[in-house]
């Protein structure tokens, strides 16, 4: 399950997973639609290794503007504690692995 | 309008389903435009019995094979599509409603990207395909939304209600007047110029015309073409594949009863061949199910 992250548990989660992925998307996003399931399975194997999130953009406008989401789907890599890259778009879970250093 | 059967897409695939649909007593209304389709430019010579044609002869002598069987051809791109209550409802540019018990997906592929420079290093920066996606983050800032169809047309009348400045780049006026009359009436600026660059220091600060206009702005909209076939299959609840191509089977049916694709939306090879065979299976398919339903 993948969790669903706002404003009162961003920090923590950001905090207490040394890789956390955050998918950011919108409920009338098409595309971010379509990445859903891929990142539910990306949470799947990637279980044990990182923290895998989701975070509504139209709910917690404030930390789209924190992380400067032009666009959505996207998707924020912190290592420990530290923004490290920001993947725009839809992409097959091949690319997000490989993207992430997992292929 | 009414229909048993709505082809969307009027390229060689479409065509073959609304010929045989019709062939099959369904009464068969077709949506799109030929000169979108990829045959139309092409020289065809290598589908039996043509050894080289042009695409847009083909296409208008099966647009005429179509309608002698009694199919209907909007000559108008979907804007946008539902399902309901075992039907499917589509509006139509000039804001036409059609409703259908069948459905066929023959849109082919599109070109999203303008390949022009600084576009992909600016995506998610200021770059954007999905004006509905991404409006909210532009509230107050300028954009400017790039496209000639109605597609553009729309996105640039939304993207009016959130902006604080919007431009609407075409070179070409192939969306329906009243749609781009509501956008510039709403306020989007009109440039007719072809965009030369997208150009910023790590965010989009301007859009550089081929007359040499510069527009400042944060945010570059990309709508090219029709809606996408991409978002009428979701509309109609079909998930497409992550290359926008749509999974058949055999009988060309999609996961959504009812809903049947066809042709190059289905994946490679993209001929002229295979999305005439497919659209062929669509199309009898489409009517069987609509028959089945009265």
């Amino acid at each position: 399950m993948v969790t669903e992250l706002n404003e009162s548990n961003f920090d923590s989660f950001v905090n207490d997973n040394s890789l956390a992925i955050i998918d950011c998307w919108a409920p009338w996003c098409g595309p971010c639609r379509r990445m859903g399931p891929i990142i539910e399975e990306l949470a799947e194997d990637l279980k044990g290794k990182a923290g895998v999130a989701k975070l509504n953009t139209d709910e917690n406008q404030a930390i789209a503007v924190r992380f400067n989401i032009n666009a959505i789907p996207t998707i924020l890599v912190f290592r420990n504690n530290v923004l490290v890259d920001t993947l725009v778009g839809l992409r097959p879970k091949e690319d997000l692995l490989s993207a992430l250093g997992f292929q | 309008m009414e229909a048993d059967v709505f082809v969307i897409g009027c390229g060689p695939a479409g065509l073959q389903a609304a010929i045989h649909a019709s062939r099959k007593k369904a009464s068969v209304a077709v949506a799109g435009k030929a000169a979108s389709s990829g045959a139309y430019g092409a020289v065809i010579e290598n589908y039996v019995g043509v050894s080289r044609r042009p695409g847009e002869e083909i296409l208008a002598e099966g647009r005429a094979q179509a309608e002698s069987f009694g199919a209907s051809f909007l000559d108008m791109n979907v804007i946008s599509a539902s399902a309901a209550d075992g039907r499917f409802r589509f509006v139509m540019e000039d804001g036409t409603e059609v409703s259908a018990k069948a459905v066929v997906i023959a849109t082919g592929i599109s070109r999203k990207a303008l390949g022009i420079p600084g576009e992909k290093d600016l995506l998610g920066k200021g770059v954007s395909y999905c004006a509905v996606c991404d409006c909210n983050f532009y509230k107050g800032r300028k954009v400017v939304v790039v496209g000639n169809d109605s597609e553009a047309a729309v996105s640039a009348r939304l993207m009016t209600s959130y902006a604080s400045e919007t431009h609407w780049v075409r070179w070409e006026e192939a969306a329906d007047p009243g749609l781009a009359s509501k956008a510039l009436d709403a306020g989007a600026v009109e440039h007719r110029s072809k965009p030369k660059a997208v150009e910023g220091d790590g965010k989009v600060e301007r859009l550089v015309l081929e007359d040499g206009e510069s527009i400042p702005t944060d945010g570059v909209f990309i709508e090219l073409g029709a809606r996408s076939s991409a978002y009428i299959a979701m509309d109609l609840g079909v998930m497409p594949e992550i290359d926008d191509t749509i999974r058949i089977g055999a009988d060309c049916s999609t996961e959504v009863q009812g809903v049947f694709a066809c042709g190059d939306v289905t994946g490679r090879p993209w001929q002229v061949a295979k999305a005439v065979g497919q659209g062929c299976v669509a199309g009898m398919s489409a009517a069987d199910y609509a028959r089945r339903l009265e």
